[in-house]
């Protein structure tokens, strides 16, 4: 999935629906949503920042920016992924192995 | 059998309460106690003066010893009689070294002053405080002859564990003028000539010590007279005020400190008011439930101080700020200056991650390398070089990293300055940077957190203890209302509206850290409802007859982490199908481990249980006036008798204590036959 395109000589970012927006339209919500895309999908990909591709100044900066942001991103997503995984796992797994022990006088059973 | 005593005193030092020696005490307990060898073990101190003293005015054996202050423990090194002025010259170096109260030596300096400690006995304090510590105790593995300990309990423990030094006890009692009863600690050894060297090959063997001259160690002397208890169950019998009580609590005495005895009192279990009964009932559950509680919530809790500075509002502001400088930035294009215009003006920092993952993996790998006791398994599967190898080489990457991650931060700081500089001689907008991947995170961590809290809401029963068919369950749930949340947090505070966030747990966490009267490190308590129940052999809540059957049996289990456990007539507030059944087996299980006696009249339990000693108490009245005598024997045994020498027969205090007389016995038994038929 491409999250950042240039076309036509200006920018663009995708926004959940499928739909590309001009990159000097996006809010926090979208920038939120670019970053959780770039991270939790497998297959984000963007078009290179390139001047030549992109005419407007103020798209030139933004696009910039946020195409930086998001490769930054990319270069630690395999650590991202490891570190979220791990999270709280012991204690995760602690108390959600016990929801299996149905109430009852502490005798186990199988939840179906 | 000899009997031996290593570890007495004759000097006050910084390390004792102030005491004056009296040789003729010492003369005193030596003549009375029987002893056959003694040692002067005073705290880093040798007086050589004071010694030969002792040893012309006593004829048994008596080492020069000295008990040092080693590490954090003690140690008593026992020296030859005929080297008494080289071991002299030996602890004048160790008080030049020890001179206040806290200070000690290492073993290093020890070996240095005894150069060949293989010519002493050395005894560390083992099972007794304060004990040696493991590592100067491995240190010393080789020179050490016995451990000491301080109870019978301990001593029958080592003899049974044979990874474990020999144990001897010993007195460990300063010879005043003061002391008020004569010591009654020390050890039997198997020995012939009590040489040091004979004492030293003596000591490492376990089945030449006791506790006893002919019982080994199934008695152990408890009274200055030589009256001697069982290491296993003590049944002590006796008429109406015979002075069994009197008996019961100078036992307790004799074992010092009241924290290693456990007693229970006639009637303390049952109160006479129902409430009283109820709170105190309350209060012990309630301490288990606490630990309970802390047990099962410690994962949570790490968890939970992770996520408490957590806030995603911020997050969200930082997020909206960037976007808000880029889009106004971007608008300003067309206005740049010359330094608006730099490249570094807007650059964006490193990110600088930890590297915690590949510094889990390497330690993972490494485990995988160094494990000795599953090796074969491991090495049925893995080569060790392959292993080696990718240790090696993730090693070296992380050692890559953190270089890269000095020369990043240094960057980062040189770009940092830069972006400021130019800051200050424009007025076009600057973007804050905002790191992205920290928030990504931070917002994962929200969300493991709300799948543990909803974990915790679920209702779950978790058996915790049997006691003879008694079962604790502890219940754990959510919280039903602000008021049990004002209760889970020691009644402060109002909770209304953190509880209406209850349903969203992040909500709800940022809720009770606004709470003024929620400690941070406490607000763990607040999520998940545990609770205790007792449920009886038919699964049903307790009644108040059973919550007090249910306590004894409890007090009675909890007497394993005690060193003699003393139960005053546990008839007085149960019925005997109760004791038969349940008290009986609990106190023989005990018995097995700890030291009992109880004091009964009940023929359920004094002719029942399975008493390993009878003891039977007596008040004589005799020209002197009243006199209160100690019994005792096995209970086959046909003739009690007491430290003095009288005689009793076994058969007539049994009928008498337990039957009210032969007579009413034989006439009972008739009774119960008519019945029958």
């Amino acid at each position: 999935m491409k999250l950042l395109k240039s076309e036509n000589g200006l920018g663009y970012f995708w926004k959940e629906g499928g739909e590309y927006c001009v990159i000097d339209k996006i809010t926090k919500e979208d920038l939120l949503q670019l970053a959780n895309f770039t991270l939790d999908q497998p297959d984000v990909e963007f078009d290179s920042y390139s001047e030549e591709d992109i005419k407007p100044l103020a798209h030139r900066i933004i696009y910039k920016n946020i195409y930086e942001k998001l490769e930054g991103l990319i270069t630690r997503k395999a650590t991202f992924k490891d570190e979220a995984n791990r999270l709280y796992l012991k204690e995760y797994e602690k108390y959600k192995v016990e929801e299996s022990v149905l109430k009852g006088n502490g005798s186990k059973q199988e939840v179906a | 059998m000899k009997k031996i005593d290593l570890h007495i005193h004759t000097l006050s030092t910084s390390r004792d309460a102030q005491f004056e020696f009296s040789l003729d005490c010492l003369k005193n307990y030596v003549s009375r106690a029987a002893l056959n060898a003694i040692a002067i073990t005073n705290h880093n101190i040798f007086d050589i003066g004071q010694f030969k003293d002792i040893q012309k005015a006593i004829d048994i054996v008596v080492f020069p010893g000295i008990e040092i202050n080693l590490g954090t423990g003690h140690l008593l090194v026992i020296g030859d009689p005929s080297c008494t002025e080289n071991f002299s010259v030996q602890a004048e170096k160790v008080a030049g070294k020890i001179s206040g109260a806290g200070n000690s030596i290492s073993v290093k300096e020890l070996e240095e002053i005894y150069e060949d400690l293989e010519q002493y006995l050395l005894i560390p304090h083992y099972d007794k405080r304060p004990a040696l510590n493991g590592d100067d105790l491995s240190c010393l593995s080789k020179y050490i002859s016995a451990g000491e300990v301080d109870s019978p309990k301990k001593f029958i423990r080592l003899c049974k564990d044979q990874s474990k030094p020999t144990p001897v006890i010993f007195s460990d009692a300063r010879m005043s003028p003061n002391l008020q009863c004569l010591p009654t600690k020390q050890t039997f050894v198997d020995c012939g000539e009590l040489t040091l060297g004979a004492l030293k090959a003596c000591l490492k063997d376990k089945s030449k010590v006791a506790l006893s001259e002919n019982e080994g160690n199934n008695l152990f002397q408890i009274f200055e007279d030589g009256q001697k208890l069982s290491t296993g169950l003590n049944v002590l019998l006796g008429e109406r005020s015979s002075g069994k009580t009197h008996t019961l609590n100078r036992i307790s005495e004799s074992f010092g400190s009241s924290d290693n005895v456990k007693y229970i009192e006639q009637f303390s279990l049952v109160q006479h008011e129902a409430i009283n009964s109820e709170k105190e009932f309350d209060k012990g559950l309630q301490r288990k439930q606490s630990r309970f509680a802390e047990e099962y919530l410690s994962g949570f809790k790490i968890v939970l101080d992770d996520v408490i500075d957590i806030d995603l509002a911020i997050n969200e502001r930082a997020i909206e700020g960037y976007v808000t400088d880029l889009l106004k930035s971007a608008e300003e294009a067309d206005k740049k200056d010359s330094f608006s215009q730099a490249a570094l003006f807007d650059e964006t920092l490193f990110p600088l991650g930890d590297d915690e993952g590949l510094g889990e993996l390497i330690a993972s790998v490494r485990h995988v390398i160094e494990n000795i006791g599953y090796r074969e398994i491991i090495e049925r599967h893995l080569d060790r070089a392959p292993l080696k190898r990718l240790a090696v080489e993730l090693i070296e990457l992380l050692w890559k990293k953190s270089d890269d991650k000095k020369i990043k931060n240094f960057v980062n700081e040189v770009v940092r300055d830069i972006k400021r500089g130019l800051k200050l001689e424009t007025s076009a907008t600057q973007l804050e940077d905002i790191d992205l991947y920290k928030i990504c995170m931070e917002t994962k961590k929200v969300e493991r957190f709300t799948q543990i809290v909803s974990c915790l809401y679920k209702e779950q029963d978790f058996p915790v203890e049997n006691i003879q068919g008694f079962q604790i369950v502890a219940k754990k749930g959510s919280f039903n209302g602000a008021l049990e949340l004002r209760s889970a947090n020691g009644n402060k505070g109002t909770f209304k509206d953190c509880f209406s966030k209850y349903g969203k747990p992040y909500e709800y966490l940022r809720c009770l850290k606004e709470n003024e009267n929620v400690v941070p490190a406490e607000a763990y308590r607040l999520f998940a409802k545990i609770g205790f129940v007792v449920l009886n052999k038919n699964g049903f809540e307790i009644s108040g007859g059973e919550r007090s059957e249910f306590r004894l049996l409890e007090e009675i289990q909890d007497a394993q982490n005690y060193e003699i456990l003393l139960i005053d007539e546990p008839e007085s507030s149960f019925d005997n199908m109760f004791l038969n059944s349940e008290v009986n087996q609990i106190i023989k299980k005990i018995s097995r481990s700890t030291p009992v006696v109880v004091v009964t009249h009940n023929s359920t339990i004094g002719a029942s249980v399975g008493a390993d000693y009878l003891l039977y108490a007596k008040k004589d009245a005799s020209k002197d006036g009243v006199v209160y005598k100690l019994y005792s024997g096995h209970p086959t045994d046909r003739i009690l008798r007491s430290a003095c020498g009288d005689q009793i027969k076994n058969h007539d205090v049994m009928l008498n204590s337990l039957e009210a007389g032969y007579d009413i016995y034989r006439d009972r038994g008739a009774k119960y036959e008519a019945v029958k038929e």
